[in-house]
């Protein structure tokens, strides 16, 4: 009678649902995925409070309905800035080797950093936006869950990373396909899928695996010269200039405009460069050698390609 | 089977008492204890960097002559120094491993805990170490010299940037217009991480309890001319990442600006 009884809160684990033929997620030690990280990351994440004057959020950038990618060549940052680069879509990163398109960045905590203080994104200081948020809910309350202590440079890093790494995908009609549903694809969608593994066009040699991208480096021969170093900044080897990271073509449909920099409005587009073997760099890829297809070759391709497009969010965070 | 016979016995007998006999006399005695290391009293190295101009103290946003005279300022330099360590042929004594500089505000000390002794000289890299480098910045206080809070990290190559000077310029040494254009050169990565000697003519002596002041000048006119490599202002006015070469040339000479007395 009369006791008093405290409920205190707890963390549990984030039921993350992984796809058939998805790989083990192999999760850094010190970024567990737990309900309160996962929430304390995606609340980050939409929040402009993150960029210096308020403006931008991780999501301005990056779309839900758009497998987090942006609709424009270039994003803008702060007070208009343009970026250096196009937006890619956030999925599959738990898989990701290094970051960015020049692969600069090892970890996605490490990435976590470089949009916040890239001048011409957020124009902000980690240690200062932890500190803006920290007082703050559900950022005092989920740091306090997920972490034991409030959430500074350190941990924003590690929920934004945990938040990211929960947006998979691997639910498209192709995978129910590779699952043994061949009703999953249409007659023109299977006929792109032979082109797409065949022998004339080779796509999946470089985009292929559960993530539909060998996560490699290649000039596929877009400029001559291209203005943008690419792999090379990183590397510092000349070979590798104009060399960006293969994309994933899931959500391909969704992620318009295409390439590094954006050049590309549609999927015709993109057929069109390697339909035509791309320009003569000198270190570009042997394997965009140009090829011919029918229009109706072209126009299966293209419906292989929306067959990508997940059937479920990628958000599991409800 | 083998059989032996008494005389063979007997041998065997023999050799076994011998055996014994030797492992008796190679028994090691017992073990003199280890006397207690002696500890090395400390005292305190400090470097001073001392930025300058063609000898005179170095002001940010002063206007100054270049080696074509040409007008230029600074407006911003910083540096990292990795590996610091004292020593004396054919030893080295480690101090830190990374000291940050803002030379922004004129000289700049650093106190470094050294064992008491004489020594020929100090080493370091112009820089920072690999390891260090590669980690995650999010990690180190804001007070840290690797903190973010320097902005000297690089975060699209995860690493920092070694040296960072930056300022303004006009081509025409005729003209009294502000300076307009605008130059960074900002050396990073590995290639950049040069190795410095530092041997004062009298060595540095450090006595425990006391602090020796060890007063390292920056010719910071001499980053842009040297014997090895001269930098046009027109055409060599930024490195951040995307030109090697021009960041190797300035690493190179801003190691050979910097001397001690």
């Amino acid at each position: 009678m009369g006791e008093d009884v405290r409920v205190t809160e707890v963390d549990i684990p984030f039921l993350l649902d992984l796809p058939p033929g998805a790989p083990p997620m192999v999760l850094p030690a010190d970024a567990p995925m737990t309900e309160a990280s996962v929430r304390l990351g995606k609340a980050l994440f939409f929040d402009p409070q993150l960029s210096r004057d308020g403006s931008i959020a991780c999501a301005s950038c990056h779309f839900p309905d758009r497998a987090f990618s942006d609709t424009v060549p270039i994003s803008k940052g702060i007070e208009g800035r343009l970026g250096m680069r196009n937006s890619p879509p956030l999925l599959n990163l738990a898989w990701h080797p290094a970051f960015f398109r020049d692969g600069g960045v090892p970890t996605l905590e490490q990435q976590a950093i470089a949009p916040i203080h890239d001048t011409q994104e957020m124009d902000f200081n980690i240690h200062f936006a932890a500190e803006r948020v920290r007082e703050k809910e559900p950022y005092a309350r989920l740091s306090r869950l997920a972490y034991g202590r409030p959430l500074d440079a350190f941990l924003l890093t590690r929920a934004l990373a945990t938040y990211q790494r929960t947006l998979v995908s691997g639910w498209s009609r192709y995978d129910r396909f590779l699952q043994g549903d061949m009703d999953a694809l249409s007659e023109a969608e299977q006929r792109g899928l032979a082109l797409f593994n065949g022998p004339d066009l080779k796509c999946g040699t470089c985009h292929g695996g559960f993530d539909l991208s060998d996560h490699r480096y290649h000039n596929i021969g877009l400029y001559t010269l291209s203005p943008d170093p690419g792999r090379e900044r990183i590397s510092l080897v000349a070979s590798d200039h104009g060399k960006f990271k293969t994309p994933t073509l899931r959500n391909i449909a969704l992620t318009a405009p295409y390439m590094h920099d954006g050049t590309f409005a549609t999927l015709e587009e993109v057929m069109d460069h390697f339909a035509s073997g791309g320009q003569a760099a000198p270190n570009k890829s042997p394997l965009v050698a140009g090829f011919t297809i029918s229009p109706e070759q072209r126009l299966d391709l293209i419906a292989f390609l929306h067959a990508l497009t997940d059937e479920r969010p990628l958000d599991q965070v409800h | 089977m083998v059989r032996m016979n008494s005389r063979e016995l007997l041998w065997m007998g023999v050799m076994l008492l011998g055996l014994g006999a030797c492992r008796k006399d190679v028994a090691m005695p017992d073990p003199i204890p280890m006397p207690e290391p002696i500890p090395v009293p400390n005292g305190t190295l400090r470097l001073k960097l001392v930025p300058e101009w063609e000898g005179q103290p170095l002001a940010l946003y002063t206007e100054y002559r270049n080696y074509v005279d040409q007008r230029v300022n600074v407006e911003l330099l910083k540096m990292y120094w990795g590996e610091v360590r004292l020593f004396n042929e054919p030893y080295e004594w480690a101090l830190r491993d990374v000291v940050y500089f803002n030379l922004g505000n004129g000289p700049v000390s650093v106190d470094l805990v050294a064992d008491s002794g004489m020594y020929s000289g100090f080493r370091a890299r112009l820089g920072v170490p690999a390891s260090l480098n590669a980690a995650n910045p999010a990690s180190y206080a804001a007070s840290h010299p690797l903190s973010v809070n320097n902005g000297t990290y690089w975060t699209w190559a995860t690493g920092y940037r070694f040296l960072m000077i930056e300022g303004r310029y006009d081509l025409d040494p005729q003209s009294t217009a502000p300076l307009i254009a605008s130059y960074a050169l900002h050396p990073g990565m590995e290639p950049c991480y040069l190795p410095m000697e530092f041997v004062p003519s009298e060595g540095i002596r450090i006595i425990a309890g006391t602090t020796t002041e060890v007063i390292v000048k920056v010719a910071v006119d001499r980053f842009f001319h040297s014997p090895t490599g001269n930098i046009d202002l027109a055409t060599e006015n930024a490195a951040h990442g995307n030109n090697l070469p021009l960041a190797i040339k300035l690493s190179e000479n801003a190691v050979q600006s910097m001397s001690v007395e």
